[in-house]
């Protein structure tokens, strides 16, 4: 154990910090008012979700579960526009639904305004079957019946005949589910939805949570992986739509490419001052 | 120097005018921004150091949550499940009778969970948790073995699988697109062979043993730096949602 910091050491630690902190607000709001003309590709994982997307027949419904709050809006909501924008472009039926109370609000924002882009109608063209409580309950109860389920949509019409849901009994009908996922909720679609009912399942997560996905995706039981908001991003440019997220890779890739320069600048400074020969470390 | 900086909110606040063409309701609107804009400065006022406001904005979040929170579970659970389904929609005393049959046991066993407010009743929590806990093992470990061991078995073995003849036919088109997946086996199964072995205390990390369990480490701090390195990831892009916010939708500026 070395010596504790001094008073001016502590001092000199606290005015860093804020210099960072201001560094780092800078290089996020820079991007806001000049293009810095990042190019990025999507990645191989997010091309799987959108040629599934793509392979779907006019008229096929697509189940999509928000399962996320305003809390992971930033990373969420541009990955489920871009996701119903290109299921109404392709005249897909989206079966929109929620495990998390608190996303009722943000979905319904999201799926109103893809649909009124393209002039949608829910219960003709689209179902939003908002929250109900149950979790992996739930995803089992949807896997005998749907309709048994859900047996009334969020405007309070009954599922039961339904135009949008023709031919849709229970999960067994539909080919593709996407998960968009602020928690545990993909792992769940997983073990209880995929695993039992043999659906394709995609995911889109927060990027704290996408390291957690690899393993799925070696295994076959995901088909790829939305990650953040680069993966919101490469949804983006995939449908040819660049939004908030494509906007939003600007500032992530200089803050990035500060971060790198920070933890290089410190390592240095570390390495510099144990070579010194009065102090070490 | 607080009133310094609040008029000069207020001030920031004020430049945007109103839009030609605004709906009447542009002024609730925008009194829902500046309350927002202000609350996320006081928040990130913390980065600066700890102070009453900040800590006024932690308690008002935490209240809201809480009454969020009731809100959305009496509005997307008691009122859909219980009431209307019992008070308001049967439509003959017959439908009430049936309903109630139906969702008795989860609205005892709801009450049940209640009791725990009191030190006299809380034994009564124990049989909803009792159920709670068989319903959930019963359910939960057939389906975590099949999806977290017998589904991850195979790809975490390919390399043995393929030895075994596993590949299927017209894969291997040339050397270098047939090494590249092997490569990607063996670094698995190392990863996953080492791993297991850092954490395997029954025998002593010395000799070959030492290496395989440094290896582990070595896994483990490249997962850790990963997981690391989205998380950072993850909150620059709550930072760049909040700028956006504040530099767009408070003062109106950028494109």
């Amino acid at each position: 154990m070395g010596a504790p910091p001094t008073q001016a050491a502590l001092r000199r630690l606290a005015v860093t910090r804020r210099i960072i902190y201001l560094l780092v607000a800078v290089a996020v709001a820079v991007p806001s008012f000049c293009d810095l003309g990042c190019e990025f590709k999507p990645s191989p994982w997010v091309e799987k979700i959108f040629k599934k997307v793509e392979s779907l027949k006019p008229g096929s419904p697509i189940l999509l579960s928000f399962d996320f709050d305003p809390a992971a809006m930033e990373e969420l909501y541009p990955m489920g526009l871009a996701l119903l924008r290109h299921c109404f472009q392709n005249d897909l039926h989206p079966i929109l639904m929620t495990h998390w109370p608190g996303g009722v609000g943000i979905s319904k924002q999201i799926i109103e305004k893809a649909a009124k882009e393209r002039d949608k109608l829910p219960g003709r063209d689209y179902v939003f079957l908002a929250f109900k409580p149950g979790y992996s309950n739930l995803v089992l109860n949807m896997g005998e019946s749907l309709q048994g389920a859900f047996s009334r949509d969020f405007y309070n019409q009954p599922t039961a005949g339904m135009p949008a849901l023709e031919g849709v009994r229970s999960l067994k009908d539909i080919s593709l589910v996407v998960g968009l996922a602020a928690g545990a909720t993909t792992e769940m679609w997983i073990a209880y939805g995929r695993d039992r009912f043999g659906f394709d399942l995609g995911a889109g997560c927060t990027a704290v949570i996408t390291p957690d996905l690899y393993p799925f995706l070696n295994s076959g039981q995901l088909i790829g992986v939305l990650g953040g908001l680069r993966g919101a991003a490469d949804y983006e440019k995939l449908v040819k739509r660049a939004d908030r997220a494509t906007k939003g890779m600007q500032a992530q890739s200089l803050t990035h490419v500060l971060i790198i320069l920070l933890i290089l600048g410190a390592n240095a400074h570390y390495l510099w001052r144990r070579t010194r020969p009065n102090e070490k470390g | 120097m607080l009133v310094v900086l609040f008029f000069a909110f207020l001030a920031a606040s004020a430049a945007k005018g109103r839009p030609v063409g605004a709906p009447d309701d542009w002024w609730l609107a925008r009194l829902g921004v500046v309350v927002a804009a202000g609350l996320t400065l006081i928040m990130y006022s913390f980065l600066y150091r700890d102070n009453p406001l900040f800590k006024i904005g932690e308690n008002l979040f935490v209240g809201v949550a809480l009454g969020y929170g009731v809100i959305l579970t009496w509005r997307q659970s008691l009122r859909p499940e219980i009431i209307d389904p019992l008070f308001v929609d049967p439509p003959h005393i017959h439908a009430f009778w049936m309903e109630l049959a139906r969702r008795s046991a989860p609205i005892v066993l709801g009450i049940l969970l209640l009791t725990r407010l009191s030190r006299r009743a809380s034994w009564l929590s124990r049989y909803s948790y009792t159920i709670m806990v068989g319903w959930g093992a019963g359910l939960g470990i057939p389906v975590t073995i099949h999806t977290y061991v017998l589904q991850q078995l195979k790809p975490s073995l390919g390399l043995i699988s393929k030895a075994l003849g596993d590949t299927p036919a017209g894969q291997q088109a040339d050397l270098w697109s047939a090494a590249l997946p092997i490569l990607g086996d063996v670094i698995i199964l190392a990863g996953i062979v080492s791993v297991l072995f850092y954490f395997f205390f029954s025998v002593e990390h010395k000799g070959a043993g030492s290496f395989v369990s440094q290896l582990g480490i070595w896994f483990l701090m490249v997962a850790f730096g990963a997981s690391f390195g989205n998380t950072v990831m993850g909150r620059v892009s709550l930072l760049i949602g909040r700028m956006r916010f504040l530099l767009h939708d408070w003062l109106g500026l950028g494109p």
